[in-house]
């Protein structure tokens, strides 16, 4: 493998964004947007629809114009120059490969813009295609190709020209689940073969989560968090992080710090934790938010074990495959509990939800979650 | 009586099927059948035999004047259009996006009549030209010639060739285009090499409709140029209105449609080079 990739290094440059502010006409998209981002890593900037990350990604590689802010590549800022100046290279969702080229034309089109030898193109054109897994599909139509080997000729294209930054604005979502799947690893492996820094635009959590270094979350034009995948999904910093990240189901609870320790109660049930796990925990009402999984079904007078036991009772039942997904009516809410255990419908339960793994912010930040 | 469904279609159609075969399919096929009748009523190419001894010259010169007009129409139109989708500067797209598509709502004959008044020799252009002191009112020419006709097409014809390619640039991928800026093609590189090729069905046929148009008209080689050399179509009124020479003009019409066929032909093979390949 590691001789397919000769002739095409990429060394990864750095980029550091400060206060970024984009405006759509007068609509403001980014609000002071700062960001680092290191040589050779991949980052992925998440959230929802509309939240700026895909605005954040088009006015770095200039686009979209910056209303004021600095995105310093290397030494120089780049925030004025036009896209053609920037040197990054941008995979685009829809392959945005040219119809009237062949894969070698679409390849060595940018190699040809810097002027190139011919010769040189095609020796390069083919170590991509064979680090591709194209090999051979040089003189073939881009409209003949499948869309998981147009999508491999787009991040070809992309790194014909050893470029220092690679932007890929959700790359993959035109791709079917297992073609997806595969690039996936692909495109990560080939950014860490090369050192190539990656940003990667997406709104697929998992996507986000297998593929990247160092997960940005974005919300409303701002950054909501930036950390590591196991950062991020275990220790989110707000009630929208938490949320958007899989923690979807939604108590209100009450933290009360007294001389015998912390106690979190949601209705009736309680559940006490040692001062070191509560430090962190807000005090008075609260919202606690946690995953389809981190909860299970048990008999509503079962001893709660330092758990917190919320009485409830089944409202719908389905079989996704492995596992019973519950609908559960618990303390006025609509809770979704996974659970290998079959229970009927109607039947009253009691949630069990180990207090360690619920993510708990103040009632009111709460309210401003998605 | 009952009608089966195809007694039925063809009835539905019998109107506009009359009204096509009198009104265009007898006249066309009379005056073919003229072209190719001498006086006595037998067959003959004495007609055509006369054509070209009268205005082979006028052949070539229609010839030359609609190519080279379809030529410059369609770097006009690539320009205005290439502006239209690529510009970055709102004030100037805005303007041209207002200004450009005024001549298709002028008649040839009005564009006729304004170019007269516009490229005379102490026309307006000239005029202009004198009065900011760019021209001395003595080297002032009139361009009332073949230049006179070439710059009335392109005037009209530009704004449909570029109305139809603005709107295909438009339906395009905008991504295709970024992809080129994003990989280091200036703006112009990105029209030239990435957006027209994508597009160059539309051009064709913009062009191929603008070619037979400018064939047809009478109007503007009558009032823009002198008389000699002039296009087919004057040379057919001409044979019409003073020697009442139906075969002649009609001789003509057949050339007309020829070269027009030829355009045809030459927008048909492209377009199978273009099914063919792989």
């Amino acid at each position: 493998m590691q001789a397919e990739t000769q002739g095409v290094s990429c060394a990864g440059a750095a980029i550091q964004v400060r206060d970024l502010h984009v405006a759509y006409g007068g609509t403001p998209v980014l609000h002071g947007v700062s960001l680092d981002f290191a040589p050779g890593t991949f980052t992925a900037l998440l959230g929802s629809s509309g939240c700026g990350k895909t605005t954040l990604l088009r006015s770095l590689c200039g686009f979209v114009p910056v209303r004021s802010g600095s995105i310093v590549v290397g030494d120089r800022d780049v925030a004025l120059l036009p896209p053609e100046k920037r040197g990054m290279a941008m995979v685009f969702q829809s392959y945005a490969l040219w119809p009237h080229m062949t894969v070698l034309q679409n390849i060595g089109y940018g190699l040809k813009l810097r002027g190139t030898a011919k010769t040189e193109i095609t020796a390069k054109v083919a170590s991509l295609l064979a680090m591709l897994g194209l090999s051979g599909y040089e003189e073939r139509k881009v409209t003949a190709l499948s869309g998981g080997q147009r999508q491999r000729v787009a991040l070809g294209r992309a790194l014909a020209v050893d470029p220092g930054i690679l932007l890929l604005d959700e790359p993959l979502s035109n791709l079917d689940a297992k073609i997806r799947m595969t690039m996936r690893h692909e495109i990560r492996a080939i950014q860490q073969r090369l050192g190539v820094t990656a940003i990667h635009v997406t709104h697929d959590r998992e996507e986000a989560m297998t593929m990247a270094d160092r997960l940005v979350i974005m919300q409303a034009g701002r950054i909501a968090q930036i950390g590591t995948p196991e950062e991020v999904y275990d220790r989110p910093a707000s009630a929208f992080v938490a949320n958007f990240m899989g923690a979807e189901n939604v108590l209100p609870v009450h933290v009360a710090r007294s001389a015998d320790g912390t106690a979190v109660s949601a209705g009736a049930a309680v559940a006490r934790l040692a001062d070191h796990d509560a430090t962190a925990l807000p005090a008075g009402e609260a919202v606690a938010y946690f995953r389809d999984d981190a909860a299970s079904l048990d008999a509503p007078d079962a001893a709660p074990q330092g758990d917190l036991l919320v009485p409830g009772r089944i409202a719908a039942r389905s079989y996704p495959g492995g596992l019973y997904r519950y609908r559960v009516e618990a303390a006025g809410r609509q809770i979704t509990i996974d659970d290998t255990a079959r229970h009927e419908p109607g039947a009253a339960v009691g949630l069990r939800i180990p207090v360690r793994r619920l993510h708990i912010f103040p009632a009111t930040e709460a309210a401003t979650a998605a | 009586m009952s009608l089966s469904q195809r007694q039925l279609a063809l009835l539905l159609i019998a109107p506009g099927l009359a009204l096509v075969a009198a009104l265009f399919l007898y006249p066309l096929l009379f005056s073919l059948a003229s072209a190719f009748t001498d006086p006595k009523g037998g067959f003959s190419l004495q007609a055509f035999g006369k054509a070209f001894e009268l205005y082979s010259g006028d052949i070539l010169f229609t010839i030359v004047i609609v190519v080279s007009s379809c030529a410059l129409t369609a770097l006009a139109a690539i320009a205005i259009a290439g502006t239209l989708t690529l510009g970055e500067n709102p004030w100037i797209v805005g303007t041209l996006r207002a200004l450009y598509r005024w001549p298709l709502f002028i008649p040839f004959i009005v564009a006729a009549q304004c170019m007269r008044t516009f490229l005379a020799k102490n026309g307006l252009m000239n005029n202009s030209f004198v009065s900011l002191g760019l021209m001395e009112p003595l080297q002032a020419v009139s361009y009332l010639d073949w230049r006179g006709i070439i710059i009335t097409f392109v005037w009209k014809q530009t704004p449909f060739v570029a109305l139809l390619l603005a709107g295909a640039l438009a339906a395009l991928d905008r991504a295709t285009l970024e992809a080129g800026r994003n990989l280091g093609a200036s703006r112009l590189r990105v029209l030239l090499e990435l957006a027209l090729p994508q597009v160059m069905p539309t051009l064709l046929v913009a062009l191929v409709l603008s070619f037979v148009t400018m064939l047809s008209v009478l109007s503007v080689p009558m009032m823009v140029a002198g008389s000699q050399p002039t296009m087919l179509t004057v040379d057919m009124a001409f044979r019409i209105n003073a020697y009442g020479d139906y075969a002649t003009a009609n001789a003509l019409g057949v050339i007309t449609y020829l070269i027009s066929a030829g355009a045809a032909i030459l927008y048909l093979r492209h377009g199978m080079a273009k099914e063919s390949a792989p």
